[in-house]
């Protein structure tokens, strides 16, 4: 199988602004990035679409749902199961972080103790080590 | 009473009436010995004349025979009449005492009490008006003993309804003051039945004495059933921690073996499987120099603590809610300055710059707000690992260098070389360092210096970090530790700064066992020390930690 030029990030964050500045830094780093501002669009976009991204950038409180939920959904199918999940929240709280990372999340992050192009250097990093396991 | 005043009335008869004569007859023989005096006269009368005549006819024929002169007849004549007259006067002398007598029997008798008695001596010559000036005198006496009587029992009678008033007044005065004494009792155990507050009293071994009703209605406990029973085994106290207090450690026994007022937050076990959270104050009773008891009041905070919850639920809620803002700022700024956007002219690179800044502060802010939410509601979770000092404060200074390297201060460590691996929270004992050490930089004027010693101390780590500043103005030092207190004089040199550092980092050390203190002298400088036990730091469950 042929290894995409541009790796793709999927980035779900229901806080426009913040959204739009991730993925604008994402672009910006030479990563594709996938838009999604609620849980449900995330979902159908992976149903939709023909090729998964190669990490999921997300927000732990969403409007639809919490990340509990989400990484429920996608363990769901096997192949989702695989994409390296990295948490950036508002809200690190120790049963919360406990819980994501034990439900397969790489990292949990907290969104404003980090600077962007601290971010994305993790996030490549992540999307490197699932290459060599991949 | 009235006796004793007739005695002493009739006792002056006695000094009339010398007590010589013996023979006494009734006075109902008044009438009889009359008679006898009559006869007797007339015996006498008869035998005088008869004497009279017989020696007169004797002398008269001796004179004659004898042929003797005129003179010796009338000396004859003479004795006869003498003779006469003493055995007229013997007899009649005998009629005289004996109404005399009588009379004294009869003063007896009036003596004796009744002063109504007549004297009923009649005699026959001058002694015969006696009886009547008795019978007067009686009469007199009668009247003057009725009289002082009288005016005794008068006022007698008056001293007596004096003395009842008095004794009434006594009696009204002391029913009053049992009165009182009674509502004052009634009122007393009203209030005590009424407080809101649970009331305890216990002896000094710690049996319950008192236990009015709130106290019943807070622990399960009936009053009947508590009484008599040690408080300690009755309703045990939990930390809010979740321990239970061993006996040495409750308020009560610290009152009672100190005798000093306890102050303190529990959680009571009630009777039953409940738990409630009180506030309590532990006051020993102290009569003559000695602990005789104790007494606890204490108040059920249950509202309390969830209305605190809900505060430190909103902080943290609204902390939140505010780092979402607090991160879009943070990282188009941070997108601005790299020049994402094209690149900014230098005066649009220093607005953008300051915006950065102060976003940075707020989001400071918000951390700190957090972390004292944290500590406060009891959340934080203490996890101590063994942790190397020497290592932390490395790490810590690393971290801090920047901006003392930018004020060209120097940082000297000095750490004794037989400090052990201690066991504490890394992540809370770092904030502790973080902030004092923030803070002496911040403090102290550029090219001053800061210290840091770890000494031990009995069983006890102690760190201090000093410095060569701008001091505590002595009005500010009873509030530096207090939540958003900012030094008077530091204010107006350094405008960054929340006022939270201090009081986050006493709550930690507390938190963690230790204590915080500090000297400082304004215009020289500032030391803060703070302890940590060597035996480490209990473990604590919780819900969060710092910076989450």
């Amino acid at each position: 199988m042929m290894r995409k030029q541009k790796p793709t990030v999927m980035v779900i964050e229901d806080e426009s602004l913040l959204l739009q500045a991730i993925s604008r830094k994402l672009e910006l780093d030479g990563i594709t990035a996938i838009s999604c501002s609620s849980g449900k669009q995330a979902i159908d976009c992976l149903d939709s679409s023909s090729e998964l991204p190669d990490a999921i950038w997300l927000d732990y409180q969403l409007k639809d749902m919490d990340g509990i939920e989400f990484m429920g959904h996608l363990r769901k199918k096997g192949a989702w199961a695989q994409i390296p999940v990295i948490v950036v929240s508002n809200s690190a709280s120790e049963d919360k972080v406990h819980n994501m990372l034990a439900l397969g999340a790489k990292r949990y992050l907290l969104k404003a103790e980090y600077r962007l192009d601290e971010l994305i250097p993790i996030v490549k990093q992540f999307i490197a080590e699932n290459n060599v396991q991949a | 009473m009235d006796n004793q005043n007739s005695q002493s009335v009739f006792q002056s008869t006695d000094q009339i009436l010398p007590r010589s004569i013996n023979d006494v007859k009734s006075p109902s023989s008044g009438k009889k010995i009359f008679m006898k005096i009559k006869y007797k006269l007339l015996a006498v009368a008869g035998f005088s004349v008869l004497t009279v005549t017989i020696l007169s006819i004797f002398l008269y024929l001796s004179v004659q025979s004898f042929n003797l002169t005129i003179e010796y007849f009338v000396a004859g004549l003479i004795v006869t009449f003498v003779l006469n007259a003493v055995v007229i006067i013997l007899l009649l002398s005998n009629s005289t005492y004996k109404p005399i007598t009588k009379l004294r029997k009869e003063t007896e008798t009036i003596e004796q009490g009744n002063p109504d008695y007549k004297a009923s001596i009649q005699t026959k010559n001058n002694t015969s008006h006696l009886p009547k000036s008795f019978d007067d005198a009686t009469e007199k006496l009668k009247a003057s003993y009725f009289e002082d009587l009288e005016k005794r029992v008068s006022e007698k009678t008056k001293a007596l309804s004096q003395r009842i008033e008095e004794l009434n007044f006594e009696k009204e005065k002391s029913k009053e003051a049992e009165e009182k004494a009674l509502i004052e009792k009634a009122e007393e155990e009203a209030t005590l039945t009424s407080i809101g507050e649970g009331v305890v009293v216990t002896d000094p071994q710690g049996k319950i004495m008192i236990f009015n009703p709130a106290a019943e209605q807070m622990t399960n406990w009936t009053s009947s059933e508590a009484m008599g029973r040690f408080w300690f085994e009755t309703v045990p106290a939990m930390s809010e921690k979740g321990y239970l207090i061993p006996r040495k450690d409750r308020d009560m026994y610290k009152a009672l073996t100190t005798g000093k007022k306890v102050f303190a937050e529990n959680v009571y076990l009630q009777k039953g499987s409940g738990k409630i959270t009180v506030a309590i104050t532990a006051t020993p009773i102290i009569f003559k120099d000695r602990v005789i008891g104790a007494v606890e009041v204490f108040r059920d905070i249950s509202h309390e603590k969830e209305v605190d919850r809900m505060k430190t639920e909103f902080i943290s809620l609204a902390s939140h809610q505010l780092r979402t803002p607090l991160s879009a700022m943070k990282w188009f700024c941070e997108m601005l300055l790299n020049g994402d956007a094209g690149e900014l002219n230098p005066e649009q690179k220093e607005y953008t710059k300051n915006v950065s800044d102060s976003n940075e502060r707020m989001i400071s802010l918000v951390n700190s707000l957090l972390n004292i939410s944290r500590i406060e509601s009891g959340r934080i979770i203490i996890d101590p690992k063994l942790t190397d000092i020497n290592k932390l404060i490395s790490k810590v200074i690393s971290e801090i260098k920047i901006k003392s390297d930018e004020r060209k201060q120097q940082i000297i460590v000095s750490i004794h070389s037989d400090i052990p691996l201690v066991n504490v929270d890394p992540q809370l004992i770092r904030e502790v360092y973080i902030n004092l050490l923030t803070n002496a930089s911040k403090y102290t004027p550029p090219g001053g210096e800061i210290s840091i010693f770890i000494s031990k101390k009995d069983d006890q780590l102690i760190s201090q970090v000093s410095d060569n500043g701008y001091g505590i103005p002595k009005k500010d030092c009873d509030k530096i530790f207090q939540k958003f207190h900012r030094g008077e004089n530091i204010v107006k040199i350094e405008t960054e700064g929340n006022g939270l550092g201090l009081y986050l980092a006493k709550a930690i050390v507390e938190s963690s066992g230790g204590k915080i203190w500090f000297q400082s002298t304004e215009g020289k400088g500032t030391s803060f020390y703070f302890s940590l036990p060597l035996s480490g730091t209990q473990a604590k469950k919780g819900e969060v930690t710092l910076s989450s």
